[in-house]
């Protein structure tokens, strides 16, 4: 009996302790959840539960090789106008579909993943609604489910890949490359900019609209002057098809501004950087903070909110730019890295 | 008859899609001119992207599609190309430039009518004996002004020689100055004498502290 009990308790003890190792090992080849391994092996386990739940056929359409032009083939513009690839919402199973927003809310932060949604209901709206209908948004080409996901690459812990969500007013390009990421060019637009869903007024682009008055009204007489640009900017110029070019930056210069006025500037570009997990956004604050001195502030337009008005913020790693569509219920938006669109500094290391 | 069937279906296709998308689409009723300049010291580059909304594609399809049948050839690729460079004027410190194409492209009709297409157009312009200091680059867009937004910007120059001033605009961005400094020599390349004293000092050390260890 003692001879048993022994054996039981030693053969216990042996487990407890391979149990012990073995966690001890996990968790030190686990990276923590907040940091960028760490989300990237979270998007990479959601991404695989896509993968699970499509078909052949929809596995067949959603992947893409990493070096092939599909990267590049996003647009601010409705599918029938500009043609996706990639699986539809539209044509997927709810459970499917409910897998893919999985997925979003993995790889964007809890604010990015709603104001992707509200980017979504906008287009529902102009689907549905009278006031859409009679801007002719009715019709096949709008809605929530006019959307589409691809990657481009494996979804992997190691090797470069881009997840692409986007469809009309939207495409998120997040490329991870194991310990990095980037979510550069990416294009968050909305129309209408200003709608209202179960009694809530929705603007999935307010907060950009409203920090951005707030930090033009904020400069003194002289330092106004210099972020006024002095001609319209009728849409965005490094849009959607104008990869790898660099604008010569103009405006004001973010080392001119007071400190408070830097974090106004700062907070306004948190919004297209804070779209990505949080573990993503917060390397890539510090490191467009880091280029003070070569940041710019630029004003098109009025200054009284609720007009439309362009503003673009531009330093050597990062280019926004919001531009109205002659409207203040049409915004168009981009976000860029000109040395790493696409991933294109990480992809190589 | 082709030709009549051809305008039909066209039409179909405008009004089609002018429906389906009305003005919550984008840019339906202008032509978006948005121009880009690459300065170099001996050279000036254009590129000039044209994008018809869907609502005046007709128009410009016709001036394009001279023969309507449907199809860009390169005969009308390039005798659009030359219209609109001649509808553009461009000079250095107020002597005139001549804009030559160098390459263009052109999406299909079909691209064209859905509203997709963007024309694509590069031009140079030789600029020879410039002096180094400053000089004033100037821009003016004057093609189909009756229908176009415009966009014109400089480049951040590839040639480190060449520096941006400032740019200035009217109100519509047909009118573009680049105020730019040339100068004459490259910025010095990064001395590498730090890099090779660092190699030599760990050489030595390598050297002295070895008999140490043995």
């Amino acid at each position: 009996m003692d001879r048993r009990f022994r054996t039981a308790a030693l053969t216990g003890a042996a487990l407890c302790a391979l149990l012990a190792t073995t966690l001890v090992a996990q968790r030190a080849a686990t990276p923590p959840a907040n940091s960028i391994a760490g989300a990237t092996a979270q998007i990479v386990t959601a991404s695989q539960a896509v993968l699970a739940a499509l078909d052949a056929a929809g596995r067949a359409k959603v992947q893409f090789p990493f070096d092939s032009p599909q990267k590049q083939k996003w647009s601010n513009l409705p599918s029938p106008m500009y043609q996706r690839d990639g699986v539809r919402l539209t044509d997927l199973t709810a459970a499917q579909r409910e897998s893919i927003m999985k997925l979003l809310q993995v790889a964007l932060s809890a604010e990015g993943y709603h104001k992707v949604r509200d980017i979504m209901k906008g287009d529902e709206v102009l689907r549905t609604s009278s006031s859409g209908a009679g801007r002719g948004g009715r019709g096949p080409s709008f809605g929530e489910l006019e959307y589409y996901l691809a990657f481009v690459g494996t979804p992997s812990t190691t090797a470069p890949w881009t997840l692409m969500f986007g469809g009309h007013h939207l495409a998120i390009n997040l490329t991870m490359a194991g310990s990095q990421a980037t979510m550069a060019p990416s294009l968050p637009a909305a129309q209408p900019a200003s709608f209202t869903v179960e009694g809530r007024t929705v603007r999935p682009l307010g907060d950009e609209n409203d920090k951005a008055f707030a930090l033009i009204n904020a400069l003194d007489a002289a330092k106004h002057k210099q972020a006024i640009l002095g001609s319209r900017v009728a849409d965005l110029v490094l849009g959607a098809g104008q990869d790898g070019r660099t604008i010569q930056p103009e405006g004001i210069r973010a080392s001119a501004l007071s400190a408070a006025e830097q974090a106004q500037l700062w907070d306004i570009a948190r919004e297209w950087i804070g779209i990505a997990n949080d573990a993503f956004a917060e390397p890539r604050m510090t490191e467009i903070k880091s280029h003070l001195n070569d940041t710019f502030f630029a004003w098109s337009g009025p200054t009284t909110n609720g007009s439309a008005a362009y503003f673009r913020i531009q330093g050597p790693t990062l280019v926004i730019e919001y531009a109205p569509q002659n409207t203040v219920d049409h915004i168009h938006t981009i976000y860029r890295d000109p040395t790493n669109d696409y991933g294109a500094k990480i992809a190589r290391k | 008859m082709r030709a009549s069937k051809t305008l039909t279906l066209a039409l179909a296709a405008v009004a089609t899609i002018a429906a389906s998308v009305g003005v919550s689409a984008h840019r339906m009723d202008e032509y978006l001119q948005a121009a880009r300049f690459g300065i170099d010291p001996d050279r000036v580059e254009l590129q000039l992207d044209l994008t018809p909304g869907v609502a005046i594609i007709d128009s410009i399809v016709r001036e394009i599609d001279r023969n309507n049948d449907g199809t860009i050839s390169s005969i009308e690729r390039d005798a659009y190309v030359g219209a609109v460079l001649v509808d553009l004027s461009l000079s250095l410190d107020g002597r005139a430039l001549r804009l030559d194409p160098a390459a263009s492209t052109f999406p299909d009709v079909d691209a064209l009518r859905r509203g997709e297409g963007v024309i694509q157009l590069r031009a140079t312009a030789p600029l020879s004996h410039v002096a180094n200091g400053v000089h004033s680059l100037a821009f003016k867009n004057m093609h189909r002004r009756n229908l176009s937004v415009y966009l014109a910007n400089a480049l951040v120059p590839s040639d480190d020689r060449v520096a941006i001033n400032a740019q200035h605009r009217d109100e519509a961005q047909s009118d573009l100055t680049i105020e730019y400094t040339l100068r004459g020599n490259r910025a010095p390349a990064k001395p590498l004498w730090p890099l090779g004293l660092f190699a030599a000092m760990a050489a030595l050390s390598v050297v002295l502290i070895r008999p140490l260890l043995n």
